[in-house]
This record gives C-alpha cells, structure tokens and sequence, in this order.
C-alpha cells in the first residue's frame, strides 16, 4: 500500500529537526510471497556481507504464515537485492526440525552475522493460534540458505521480536525478546478485560555468541537482562508481546512493549549480570500505538512501528520524547489506516532511508528522502 | 446384476443414444443453414430489419469474442467421461450444428437426440427471440492432458502457448468451480435464451460430457456511448482493446499460425469468477476508493484528471515525488505502459450469486453472511503468456484492489476459429 506521507505533530513541543521529515518517497520493492505461498512478512534485515547466495545490502525478509495464511507456520526467507531488483528465495526451510520439535514459523528475530550465518527465530503453531503453539527455537542458516543448527532451551523459548546485535566479527551479541512462555489458547478469556489473559512472563535474552572461522557459531552464554514484559495471545495477531528491540552504542537496549503502549531502556544491556526488569520508562501512550519492531537512526533517535496504526515513531530516547510519526502505511482498507500492517523495519546501508514490511500487502517497502 | 455392471451398461446405452445424435447432424446442419439463410452475412456486424436481433454463428472466428458484448451470460464448463476421441468429434459435431440452430432463434428439433430427454427442445425459448445469441466453444487444457494421461492422443497438438496457468498470489480457487475438459460460453441480450442454450448442449452431450461448473453473469443496461459500471462503482472498461480495431485485434487476440492449423483464428480465453468484498468496500471512503483504482469514481477520469477518456499519466509527481496515480493502483497495474504493453480484449460480466457464508482473507478478516457477488472475468488474448499471466502476475502480487477482490475458480480455454459451412468448431483438432 502506497504511503502518503503525513506529519502529525509532537504531543506538546514544538518539533525539532528530526529523521522522518527527511523521508519523502515511498516505494514497493517486491512481494514477499513465495511459490510455496508463504506469505505475511515479518523481518527485515540488510546483509551486512557478501557470503554465498546473499550480496552485501541484500535484504532478507521472512514469512510468519503459510499458504493457508495460518500464523506461525511460515518457512522462508526470501532475498531481495537492490542493485539488480530482483527478488530470489534465500531458504525455505522443513516444516519441522529435529531441534525444533514444535514445527518452524519464522518471526520478527532475525540477524546475518558478518560470518556470513543468518539467524532467524520461530514461534511455530499448527493452526494459526497460541492453542497449538509448539516451542520456539533459534535457527542457525549457512549462507546457501541451509539450515545447519538449532537452539532451544530455558531461555530461548519463542523468539518473537527483531535482534539487536552487536556483531565483532568473531564475537557477537543478540539480544532477543522472548514472548509466548505458557501462553493459552487466544479462547482463555479474562473476564475483567473480556481479552484474553495477560501474562507478564515475557524476557528479553541475551545471547552471546562465539563465531569460530569457517564454522557455525556456538552460544557462549545465555542472560535474562529483562523480564516481567506483558504478554497475551490474540486471535488475529498470534501474540502480542515486547517485540522491538534496539541497541545504542552506550549499550543501553530499548525495547518496545506493545500491550503497555511503551518503549523502555535497560541499561548497560551489554554487559550485566542480571535483569533489569522492565527497565525504565523512556515514553508511553501519545504517538505510539502498540510498537513493534524498532531501529535506532544514526543519530540516536529511535523509529518504532506501530501495530495499530500505519504509522511510524520518531523518539528521542535520550530525553524521553516523542518527536513526531509519519504514516508509511495509509492503507485505509483498515481501520485506522494500516491497521495491523507494519512489523519488521531496517535501515538503508547509508542511512538515509529505511525498509519496512506491509503485512496487508505482503510487500517489502522502501521509505528514502 | 452387480451395480458395476449397471453402470456398464448405462454408459454403453448413453453412448449408443449419443452417436444417434451424432448421427442426425447432417439432417441438423441442413435445418440450421436454412435458418442461417435468414441471417445476415458476416460473423459479427449480423444483422438488420427483422434479423435484427439474430447474429450470424459461422464465419472466420467464432462469434462471441469480439461482437458488442450482450446483456447476458452463462459460462459452462464441462468434464468429458468417454475416452474415445471418437466421442469428442461427434459431440462437438453436434453442438456446432446445435450451436447454429439456437444462435438463429430456432428450437432443436428431431435431428437432435438428447439419450434421455423426451423432447429435442426443452421449449423454455419458443417463441423467444435469440437476442443476439452467441454460443462460444472452447478445450481445456486437460482435453490434452488429464493427470498426465493423453486420453485422446492429443497431447501433440497442444500449441506452446497453451499452457497451465500458474498459481497467483491470493488465488483461492475451489476445484469445483476451476478447469474443464471443454467450455461453452452463451451470451444473449436475454437471459433465458442463454441458458437455454446451455441446457441444449448439456442435454446433448449425456453420456460424453458432463458439467463441471457454471456461472451466469449480467451486464447493465447503459447506453451504448456510456462505459458500464461494475459492482465497486467505477467505470470498468474505459481503456479496454477495441474489437473493431482489426490490427489490434490480429496482433493481441487472434491466433495467426503459431498454434497450428486448428487454432488459426482462434483465441485464448481466461474465464475467473472474482468475488468482491462489497461490504467491506463500501465501508472505504470514496477518496480511498479513488485511489485504489487509480481513477474518479464519478467520471471515471484518471486521478488528478477531468475527462473519463484523458490520458493516463502515471509519470506525474506529488509534491514528494510519489506518483499522483498510486503506486499499486489499479489502473496502473494494468495499463500497456507498464506491462511492455501487453493487451488483452476483456469481456466481463458481473455476477450475483446471493449470500453466502464468508471469511474475508485480508484485514478486518470479516466473517458472516455476505453477498457472494463479483465479477465474471473474461479475457481474451492471442498469447496467455503475454495476456493475461504477464498482466496478472504482478497485480496478484501488488494491486490495492486484491484487498477486496478473491479469485475463487476459473480456467484457461483454447477458442479455436470459427467453423466454415459443413465443419464443426474444432474439427482441425479432432479429426486431423
């Protein structure tokens, strides 16, 4: 869905100079949907290297649903290379996974590391609701688009919401929410709120990994840095829970939490020892409406997708404010416009512009000056 | 007497009274060329006075591709049950010489033996004139090949442009109402001498074919200089082939050689049933409305122009630099310019199937009774690869419109060419 650019104003300030009112255009780059049928493109993100079938700036987006549009059973990752527009399958992996044993359904989490290894999160159902949801897993894939480990466990239970990293090259840090722990059928409805129930036992994971040369990279430990985020199921959306993740060059992680309306910092994320709960409040309510995915500008402000609305946020992390929103997404045919549409959000290599997903669409978007 | 053995002798006793039919077209075509004695001359510009409403069956292409399009449809897919190629011929054999008879206003008579029914004409179109009437053939592409089993040996015949249809984005197609062995397409200014037609060739065809799927259609009554409106509300039409264009016709509808002998004059027909989500479209806004089709709703001129029939510019800017036309516009997505200027003849017809139990498959995802209406696509093209798939492919994928549009069945048929006084429509291909 085309966007149209529309600037709403800070809740109270006067706006100052920011990131989005430099993006003028809006282009659709390609459909997602796969000759599988795989469709409902969740994340985005740019090849920070050259290895095997991706180019460096390549981007790889996932699909969440199959052909049969069923949430948390999609399967690929599909590459789609600006320099020549076209659009290749990077992988389509098996439904099932031996250290995966609840199915594959590829969320928001995904990363390629500058090894070259793509890493991407499933949060797999069989018929489209939290009712069937089996564990998650976080699956290791060579640069050819083959699967070649898994991990699952205590910590790393539903991966749901886009990495931030800190890639060295042979080290490297994800940071990761994990939303979906004991999560009921979306049918186990709380009777004060008539919704179903919320839980606040979703994490953000901290994984840190070793990236020897040449083979697969191997966890070398595993940190809660924050807990007690809400989350619930839902019958349209699979799950809600804190989805956005962001990491600024202090090390202070931003996180969106979309049942809560907020976006909070948790700091020293690199390195602590221990969570930090839901960390501390950076802004609620005003532009935002249930944030998803997130990404931090080269100038430090913040861009966090809204799920309700077709709109993205500018923040200023730092003091707490929220600049401004453009809508990226005024797909009217839902209500407000782009309802339920944006997701997953990357930055251009250059900075200047950023990819979006358009989940009513199942298109990969270009928002640039 | 086991039941298979009861079914055995039902098909050898349908067939027997099927090849009597066969056997009585000579008598058949002698009546119908008496009556098209009556019809004006030419395939298409028919006829004048009191032959007015009659429009000639034979000629150089068959008759319902290119003629001014009637008030009524009925599409009629059918899946053949005899293995005998043998079958096929005298059938179509037959529905030529039937097909002529009912185009000219004139009932089927004794010539033509139904192996079951008590009289050759149902009678529901005494008296009724044929209303413009045109009955169109067409082979599907399991004609040729059927869960990969050359049934009739005519798999190498099968042009290189006959292709399947690849699966679109979004396609939601029931199997019950998709492909076909054969395809009629009966189109009239009145609706029961369509359906006549259909229930004729159906009756005929006991013991060879057997319906597989059908859907009526309607057009409105719209002064001829004013382009009709579909169910959305827009103009729909505006920028379509013109059929008396002959060179436009020869390079995007008509087969020359390419297809072989039995396809030359023919065409290739896309038929898909397109449901609409109509109320969730009347929920839109009209400037939303607008702008998923690209056009003025009310003058059905392109965005940011006055005149329905002004050129589409869909190189002009806003002010930020985005097309004034959307980017995933409808009319965008469709138009020559953006397609290496492919073009396809349509020929559409609105459909109302009532009411039916719905869950909507795009955002609000709506689920509840709602009106199973839409669109009865039709296109018509010399090359599918060049038509319809190169034009569909990336609206499947990208058109605003598909938020409020579902494929639901369909198929892709070979129109052969017209049939020549004492031929029969695909002669060349069942008896070469």
């Amino acid at each position: 869905m085309l966007a149209g650019l529309l600037l709403a104003p800070g809740a109270a300030d006067a706006a100052p100079a920011g990131f989005l009112e430099t993006i003028h255009k809006h282009v659709t780059l390609t459909s997602s949907v796969t000759d599988n049928g795989d469709l409902n493109p969740y994340a985005v993100v740019v090849a920070p290297v050259s290895a095997g079938k991706i180019q460096k700036d390549d981007v790889l987006v996932d699909n969440f649903n199959n052909i049969s549009n069923l949430q948390g059973t999609g399967t690929t990752i599909v590459l789609y290379r600006p320099s020549t527009k076209q659009t290749l399958l990077f992988a389509k992996l098996p439904q099932t996974l031996p250290q995966c044993p609840g199915g594959v359904g590829l969320t928001t989490s995904m990363t390629m590391l500058k090894a070259g290894w793509v890493i991407v999160g499933s949060t797999p159902s069989r018929d489209g609701t939290t009712a069937t949801k089996g564990d998650g897993c976080l699956i290791v894939i060579d640069p050819e688009g083959q699967p070649v480990v898994a991990w699952s466990g205590a910590h790393i239970i539903d991966p749901w919401g886009n990495m931030a990293v800190k890639d060295d090259g042979d080290h490297a840090t994800l940071f990761i929410s994990m939303a979906g722990e004991g999560l009921p059928s979306p049918k186990v409805i709380d009777p004060k709120t008539g919704l179903p129930v919320v839980m606040n036992k979703a994490t953000i994971l901290r994984v840190r990994l070793r990236v020897p040369n040449g083979k697969p990279p191997e966890i070398i430990d595993e940190t809660v840095v924050g807990d007690g985020f809400s989350q619930r199921a839902d019958l349209d959306n699979f799950l809600l829970g804190p989805t956005g993740e962001a990491l600024a060059p202090d090390g202070t992680l931003y996180v969106t939490d979309g049942l809560d309306n907020l976006i909070t910092a948790i700091p020293n994320a690199l390195d602590r020892t221990d969570s930090a709960g839901t960390g501390r409040l950076v802004t609620k309510g005003g532009l935002l409406s249930w944030p998803l995915a997130m990404v931090m500008t080269p100038s430090g402000r913040l861009l966090a997708c809204n799920g309700k609305d077709g709109r993205v946020v500018e923040v200023d992390p730092i003091a707490g404010k929220q600049i401004y929103a453009q809508w990226i997404d005024n797909d009217q045919a839902q209500s407000p416009p782009g309802n339920g549409d944006l997701f997953g959000i990357a930055l251009t290599p250059d900075g200047t512009g950023f990819y979006y997903v358009e989940d009513d669409v199942n298109a990969l978007m270009r928002a640039s000056p | 007497m086991s039941a298979s053995d009861d079914r055995a002798r039902t098909a050898r006793t349908t067939r027997r009274g099927f090849l009597s039919a066969a056997a009585g077209v000579a008598g058949a075509v002698g009546v119908a060329a008496e009556a098209s004695a009556r019809t004006a001359p030419g395939a298409l510009d028919g006829a004048t006075g009191k032959d007015r409403v009659r429009l000639a069956f034979r000629g150089r292409f068959q008759n319902g591709v290119a003629c001014p399009v009637q008030a009524h449809t009925y599409f009629a897919a059918f899946d053949l049950i005899s293995e005998a190629r043998a079958d096929v011929a005298a059938l179509m054999a037959v529905w030529t010489a039937a097909a002529e008879r009912l185009t000219a206003g004139l009932p089927l008579d004794h010539g033509f033996v139904s192996p079951k029914a008590s009289e050759p004409d149902s009678g529901e179109a005494a008296e009724l004139p044929a209303n413009r009437l045109t009955v169109t053939f067409g082979f599907g592409p399991t004609l040729f090949i059927k869960d990969e089993h050359d049934r009739y040996g005519l798999a190498a015949r099968r042009p290189e442009a006959f292709i399947d249809l690849p699966k679109f984005v979004g396609d939601q197609l029931v199997p019950q109402r998709t492909g076909g062995d054969l395809c009629v397409q009966a189109q009239s200014d009145d609706p029961q001498a369509a359906f006549h037609a259909v229930r004729q060739l159906a009756r005929l065809a006991e013991g060879v074919a057997v319906i597989r799927w059908v859907q009526s259609g309607f057009t409105p009554s719209y002064d001829a200089k004013i382009t009709p409106r579909n169910l959305m509300g827009f103009k729909d039409g505006t920028l379509n082939l013109a059929a008396g264009d002959s060179k436009a016709m020869d390079r995007f509808v008509w087969v020359g050689e390419e297809g072989g002998p039995w396809m030359r004059n023919g065409t290739y027909m896309v038929v898909r049933p397109i449901r609409i989500a109509l109320e969730h479209w009347d929920r839109m806004k009209l400037a939303f409305q607008e702008q998923t089709i690209g056009r003025h709703k009310a003058s059905g001129a392109p965005i940011g122009a006055k005149d329905e029939f002004a050129p589409l510019d869909l190189e002009a800017k806003d002010k930020d630099g985005n097309g004034l036309i959307a980017e995933n516009a409808h009319v965008r997505l469709a138009a020559p310019e953006t397609n290496d200027g492919a073009q396809i003849l349509r020929r559409s017809y609105t459909y109302d199937n009532g009411v039916s139990y719905v869950a909507e498959r795009w955002p609000p995802w709506r689920q509840g009774m709602e009106f199973d209406a839409g669109l009865l696509f039709i296109c018509f093209q010399r090359d599918p690869r060049t038509g319809f798939v190169k034009l569909f492919e990336r609206m499947s994928k990208f058109d605003m419109m598909n938020q409020f549009v579902t494929h639901t069945g369909g198929g892709l048929f070979a129109i052969p060419g017209g049939a020549a006084p004492g031929r029969y429509i695909g002669q060349a291909l069942l008896e070469a």
